[in-house]
This record gives C-alpha cells, structure tokens and sequence, in this order.
C-alpha cells in the first residue's frame, strides 16, 4: 500500500484498513481499502477521479468532525 | 389470460400437497425458479450475453451495464465471468433494463408493447380464480445452503462488489431483497417485509440500510429500537425476477411480497427458513443473515440514486452480518442506476403503475390506464373518461392519496380515454390542446422522496397536477370543439403492416 493510499481520499483520515485483496494466480491485483473516520470504501485499482483527493470533486469531500451536517435518517428513540 | 387472483390471504402449501387443488393460472410457458432460470430464458430469446474480455471491476462493468441498457427497448443482460481479482466470481447487470426482458419475464413476445404489458399485469394483479403459490421446503434442501459461512465473514470473498458511480460512498448492494418482521407481530407472514435498500458495506462484515420512516422496514427499526428487540433480517441476493420487481413496489403494510409475486407469475413460488428466522426464496444465489445494531448509526452515502442525482451523506442503521448461505458458485445480481432511463425504471416501471392503478380503479371505473414510469413515479400520467368539467382534478387529488401517491407522485397528467397516457407524443397533444394555464393545480409543501432534488427541504416540496382532459359542461366547451376522426382500428394496422413489408422488401 502506498502512502498516498494509505490515507483516506474522501475524508484525509489516516484510520484506514484494508478488507480484501484481489488476486490471480498468488499475485495482488488490487486492494479494497476502508476508512475507519468517514466510512469511505475504495479499491486501489479505480480511476483516479474516485480515489485521488486532488482529482476528485471537492463537492464529494467529507468532514466526519462537522456531523452535524449529516442528518440522521432514522432517529434512535433515545 | 386466464385472471389470476392476488389479493387472497397466504396459504402455507406443506410439500406441494396442495398444487393440484389450485386454479393455476400459469400462461408464462415456462416456469421460473430462479434467476438462474431465467438468465437462461433471457439467453434464449437473445437478452443475455456472456462478457467475453476480462473487465475490471470499475470502470469497466459500470460502462458495459450503461451501454446495454441504452438500448431501453432491446438490451439484453449482462453475465460477467471474467472480473479482474475475482476469479471464479460472476457478476450479472441489467436483468431488468429493457422492455424486452420484462416481456419475456411475462410470458410475452419480445416486441410486446408497454401498454399492453400494462393491462396484462393488471389482469393478473386484480384478477380472481386461484391463490398465490407458495410451497416451503426444509433448509437442508434448499440451494440457496449449499454452501454456508459462519465464522470469520468477509462479503468481499464471496461478493464480487463494483462501485456503482464514481463517487458513491463506497460498495452498495443495489439490488438486495431485505425480508424483515414486524417486531411486535413476528408469526404474521403478510407482515413479514421484502423490500429493496440500498445497502453499504461498511468493512467485511457490517451494512448500512438506508431507509425512512414511511418504508415498512423503517417503521420496523424504529419499533425494535424503542423495545429494545432484536431486529434480525435476511438479505437476499440474485433473486427471482419477479421478486425484484415486487420487492419495489408499493404494497400495504400486511400484503406479502411473496404472494403477490407468485400471483402474478401465476407460478409457484419455493420458500425456506433462513437460519435467522424469516422466510426465504430457497433458490435465491445468496442470503446475508444479519442483525440490527440498536441505535448505532454511521455516515452512510453518497449514491447515485434514481432521480439522477447524488443523495447526499447521511447517518444511517448499521447491520452486522452472522451468516451468509449462498449456492454454489453464486451469481451476484447488481443494477446500473443513475441519471435518465435506467434499470431501476424498466425493473419497478410496471410494478409502480399498476398498484396505483388498481387502487383508483376501485373507485374511479372511468380510470383507463397509469402510466408512472418515470423516475418511481415522480411524474406519472392518468387517462380516463371524463364525466364532467374539472372530474380528473378529483382523480388525481385520489391518486396523491394511494399508498404510492403519498410521496413519489409529484407530477401527474391527467388525459382523456382518446390519448394512450403510454405514448408521449399522444400526452403531448393533450397537453397542446387541452391544457388551459388555469387548468394546473400546484399543492405546495406535500411530502415527497427525501431524495428529490427538486424539494424545497428534504422531503417536502410541491406537487403538480395538469388537467389535460377535454372540457365538457360546465365549463365553455367553446365553439368549434369538434374532433377529426383520425382513421384507426385493425384496417389501418393491417395497412402499417403491409407498409412495413413494403419498406423491408425494398431494402433487399
């Protein structure tokens, strides 16, 4: 995994781990990589209009620490 | 068409004993099981092909599912066996994406059209004569367990998972059946749940639903939430086609999905227990069992939806997976869905007309046809005989009140007998001819999907009703009403044929 991948390209967060691993023959194909802090999931293989921060739409950023800005779509009963 | 019955209550048919007693109403020539049969109808008729090139998962199958299903009339499915780090892995889009695929799923030839696909589901949806269709077998016999995981869950090793737009949030099941029950009412069938969510995979083995509270399974989380009740579910993956279409649609809180599917195919239907507890297609590819994590939320979205455009992000009920059961050498079934025409509109198109339909039809016999497929109903149109001046502003004022109309119908048209409401170009001479400018009504501030991007807050917007029917008194009809008879009926179709041949023989 390389660092540019290794953070997060929605959020910048850094808690990232990794579910899977595409492979053929023993030999990795790709990594599906999942952000602990904002909940984005990628593959290390996609285009980079979806993986990379600096190409992707800023409109798609993500800011776990403003949460307020995410409603709740069912509230819990407390 | 012989009429089949849907509105009956379930039976439970022990081994089939039952079968024999039953008004079958079967005119689909050949039974469908499963997806897996129906792949292969569809291969049959020349509506699915196999991918033959290695593609990679994005943004590969995203392009081929987009350029099948542009082709709404004729597209067929798409198998994909050849995904680059998921071999062994297949992947089938666009099962539902054109009208060709819903006409073989209905029996009917290729080149039905959609009106007449229309009548014939309404035929089978209000029909009398014989029962839905459901047998149970055991579990141990059931496909779907051939292969089971219990321990040490990923999704992604079993899941051969796709981003469906390029800036969703993350790997969506898009096409998932969710069976769930009432918490509080559990041993009711009819209010056992199947429903299609968006699901997002949150790690290898937790989901995000997304759902609101007017959603059946929205009202169930809220229920087990507030009783502090286990909530368990069962996810189902590659179902029957018919299933993914009535999964979709809007029926009463205590009507079964199952049954009515059954119904309609007028075919039987097999079930079995999942292991969790809730009622099963036995031959669906693959089952997550999974249970709601009370009162946990987490940043689901964004994704692509069917109105075009991105839902934003939300929080969201997360599920944990506790089992997955899946056949052997499952076929995970996903959707393309996104801006203009998509699978998501062929697949629930028909099943989003009818029930409104039907519903009206109670009560309004003048209502001829509905068409509401566009974009779940967003904007649907409505033909009937019109009684009186100002009658089809009744119509629709019901019509906003059907268990669809609540929230989807937000545009609706209203057209006389003479316009087949299925054929645009009709609706737009209505629409030229008919429509006075104090002929609209616009009800400001109804509900509406949370994800139209046209509401004024999420989920409250207005309403539009167009009455585009003719004038008849009281209102000035005015002084040169007169129609032209337009030559119509079988001499003019014989002649379109004749035409046809003509064109076709020219071309050799």
């Amino acid at each position: 995994m390389s660092a540019k991948q290794s953070a997060c390209p929605r959020c910048r967060g850094s808690e990232v781990e990794m579910n899977y691993q595409g492979k053929e023959d023993g030999r990795v194909l790709w990594s599906i990589l999942h952000c602990l802090r904002c909940s984005f999931t990628w593959r290390d293989s996609e285009p980079p209009e979806s993986i990379v921060t600096e190409k992707r739409d800023p409109f798609f950023n993500v800011n776990p620490e403003d949460i307020d800005r995410y409603p709740i779509v069912l509230a819990p009963t407390p | 068409m012989e009429e089949i019955p849907a509105r009956t209550s379930v039976e439970k048919i022990v081994n089939g004993a039952q079968l024999g007693s039953i008004a079958a109403a079967t005119k689909t020539p050949r039974r469908i099981g499963s997806l897996r049969d129906f792949l292969q109808l569809l291969a049959e008729n020349r509506q699915c092909i196999t991918w033959p090139e290695p593609v990679m998962p994005e943004p590969d199958i995203r392009n081929i599912a987009v350029a099948a299903s542009n082709d709404v009339q004729g597209g067929p499915a798409v198998i994909f066996d050849k995904i680059r780090g998921y071999p062994g892995r297949r992947l089938a889009i666009g099962v539902h994406a054109s009208w060709a695929n819903i006409a073989v799923l209905l029996g009917r030839p290729k080149g039905a059209t959609i009106k007449e696909m229309f009548f014939d589901m309404t035929r089978r949806w209000g029909g009398k004569g014989a029962k839905p269709q459901l047998n149970w077998i055991k579990p141990e016999e059931a496909p779907v367990n051939e292969l089971r995981v219990e321990k040490d869950i990923n999704l992604y090793d079993i899941i051969p998972l796709t981003r469906i737009n390029e800036f969703d949030g993350g790997f969506y099941l898009g096409k998932a059946a969710v069976v769930s029950r009432d918490p509080r009412d559990p041993e009711d069938f009819n209010k056992q749940n199947v429903g299609i969510y968006r699901l997002q995979l949150h790690g290898p083995d937790r989901f995000s639903l997304l759902s609101i509270p007017s959603h059946d399974i929205g009202r169930q989380i809220l229920i087990a939430e507030k009783d502090r009740r286990p909530f368990r579910i069962a996810v189902m993956l590659g179902n029957h086609p018919a299933i993914s279409m009535f999964a979709a649609t809007p029926l009463a809180y205590d009507e079964s999905e199952f049954a009515y599917a059954s119904a309609m195919m007028g075919q039987p239907m097999t079930l079995t227990q999942s292991r969790n507890g809730l009622d099963i297609l036995a031959e669906t590819e693959i089952v997550i069992e999974a249970e709601l994590m009370l009162g946990e939320r987490i940043l689901e979205g964004p994704f692509g939806e069917f109105p075009g455009s991105y839902s934003g992000v939300r929080r969201a009920p997360l599920f944990r997976v506790t089992a997955v059961s899946h056949r052997r050498d499952p076929i995970f079934e996903s959707i393309y869905i996104g801006k203009g025409w998509t699978e998501h509109d062929t697949l629930i198109g028909l099943s989003t007309s009818v029930p409104i339909y039907s519903v009206l039809k109670d009560q309004f016999p003048e209502v001829q046809a509905v068409n509401a497929l566009y974009h779940h109903g967003m904007t649907g149109i409505i033909s009937l005989k019109n009684r009186y001046g100002g009658f089809a502003k009744s119509v629709a004022l019901r019509a906003l009140g059907t268990p669809h109309g609540l929230m989807y119908l937000k545009n609706l048209i209203m057209v006389d007998d003479d316009v087949d409401p299925f054929d645009l170009n009709q609706v737009m001479w209505a629409l030229s001819v008919r429509t006075r400018a104090s002929d609209i009504i616009v009800l400001p501030n109804m509900p509406m999907v949370p994800i139209d991007p046209s509401a004024e807050v999420s989920g409250k917007g207005h309403h539009l009703i167009i009455d585009a029917t003719s004038f008849l008194p009281p209102d000035n009809v005015g002084p040169d009403m007169k129609l032209v008879n337009r030559p119509a009926g079988e001499h003019i179709e014989r002649l379109m044929q004749q035409i046809r041949r003509l064109q076709e023989d020219g071309a050799k």
